[in-house]
């Protein structure tokens, strides 16, 4: 009897680490494709960071080079977190990767997503927010597409700030063969446009207070001229500090374009 | 703390909601609302004590309603506050589930224009 025990406690144990080191290989695979090759951009820098809730999660950021030193940067958001969001976030990457190469602006490009995973996304009960957008460094404009993602916040000269004019969309798995409408607006030198995912603004602290997006365009005003990393990394010390050390609930993603002032800013 | 309690009111069901709608909500949402409602015709979710969502509530509500319909129920959610409204908006919710489910959408609510 006493050996039985041993025996399933053991089973139990090597489950267990089993289980652990899968999962930490699926945080390292997923690391590694959400911090993959930064695109070399004229006279402008760009940057994404993710922080899991838990050990991997299923926000998402990517940025495609296209033709004539354009990128086409998108950032989503898979319904729920851990495991079975993070499956879903790898579906999301492949199919933007896939359409990415054969669509011609973002809105094509979600209409595509959309189209490849819609199926997938309603036998699973599950959705995607994203926002994807071409930037174009030579001539400052970006065009953007919206599948119910939040709209990015443009910081202008230190002073303002803004969401980008309003573009609604349904999230992808929400409806089939939508077809997503596209709006411009042309950068300037001195712009910081802030892309991110609900984990940000709906931080709380041990007040059930959230951070909100009235506390987000504060933080990136007082600190719109520092490099992209300066400024993830205050965010995300911001953040630390609004929640006092609470665990954190939801992943928090942020995508970082800011437009230079004359030199190659590549990171 | 989330709860919920479950009225009748003649032929119709009020669920009234309370407490943020999130993941944590998952296993109440599963194991025991969507079984409870399973049988009736006319279900009411009473939003009014329901100060937050997130995309996993959403998606468990989507969820829910969607396997009422299946089974012969007419659904309707009322008393959305402006907050929650704004998040269903964002993700295009009445677009999705369809306009007349939100009971209080034409009184409270500006159009969302159409993707198409």
């Amino acid at each position: 009897m006493f050996c039985k025990v041993i025996n399933h406690d053991q089973q139990n144990l090597d489950s267990y680490l089993t289980l652990k080191r899968e999962i930490q290989l699926a945080r390292k695979i997923q690391r590694k494709l959400l911090n993959g090759e930064k695109p070399i951009l004229i006279n402008s820098q760009v940057s994404g960071f993710s922080i899991p809730a838990s050990m991997i999660g299923g926000d998402y950021f990517d940025f495609y080079p296209l033709s004539d030193g354009k990128v086409r940067i998108i950032i989503g958001d898979v319904m729920g977190k851990g495991i079975p969001a993070a499956m879903l976030m790898i579906l999301t990457r492949g199919a933007f990767r896939s359409a990415a190469e054969v669509t011609e602006g973002p809105g094509e490009t979600l209409t595509s997503m959309n189209k490849a995973i819609f199926k997938d996304l309603r036998t699973l009960s599950s959705f995607v927010t994203v926002f994807c957008a071409d930037w174009d460094p030579n001539t400052g404009s970006l065009v953007y597409a919206n599948a119910g993602h939040y709209m990015p916040v443009l910081v202008r000269g230190n002073t303002e700030t803004f969401e980008l004019p309003d573009l609604k969309g349904v999230m992808l798995g929400g409806l089939p063969d939508q077809v997503y409408q596209e709006k411009e607006i042309r950068l300037l030198e001195g712009d910081t446009l802030f892309f991110y995912t609900d984990g940000i603004v709906e931080a709380q602290n041990c007040h059930g207070e959230m951070f909100q997006i009235e506390r987000l365009h504060e933080t990136l005003m007082q600190n719109a001229h520092k490099t992209a990393s300066e400024l993830e990394t205050i965010v995300i010390d911001t953040l630390t500090n609004f929640t006092e050390g609470l665990p954190q609930k939801d992943d928090i993603t942020m995508v970082i374009l800011k437009v230079g002032t004359g030199k190659d800013q590549q990171r | 703390m989330f709860t919920y309690e479950i009225i009748q009111e003649e032929s119709k069901s009020i669920v009234k909601i309370n407490g943020d709608l999130d993941i944590d909500v998952t296993e109440i949402m599963q194991d025991e609302i969507t079984p409870a409602l399973m049988e009736r015709q006319d279900i009411e979710f009473d939003f009014s004590n329901v100060p937050f969502v997130d995309s996993s509530g959403i998606g468990l509500l989507m969820t829910l309603i969607n396997e009422l319909r299946e089974a012969g129920s007419q659904v309707t959610i009322t008393k959305v506050s402006q907050e929650v409204m704004y998040v269903f908006s964002l993700l295009q919710l009445p677009e999705i589930l369809g306009r007349e489910i939100f009971v209080d959408l034409k009184r409270d609510f500006e159009p969302v224009s159409d993707t198409n």
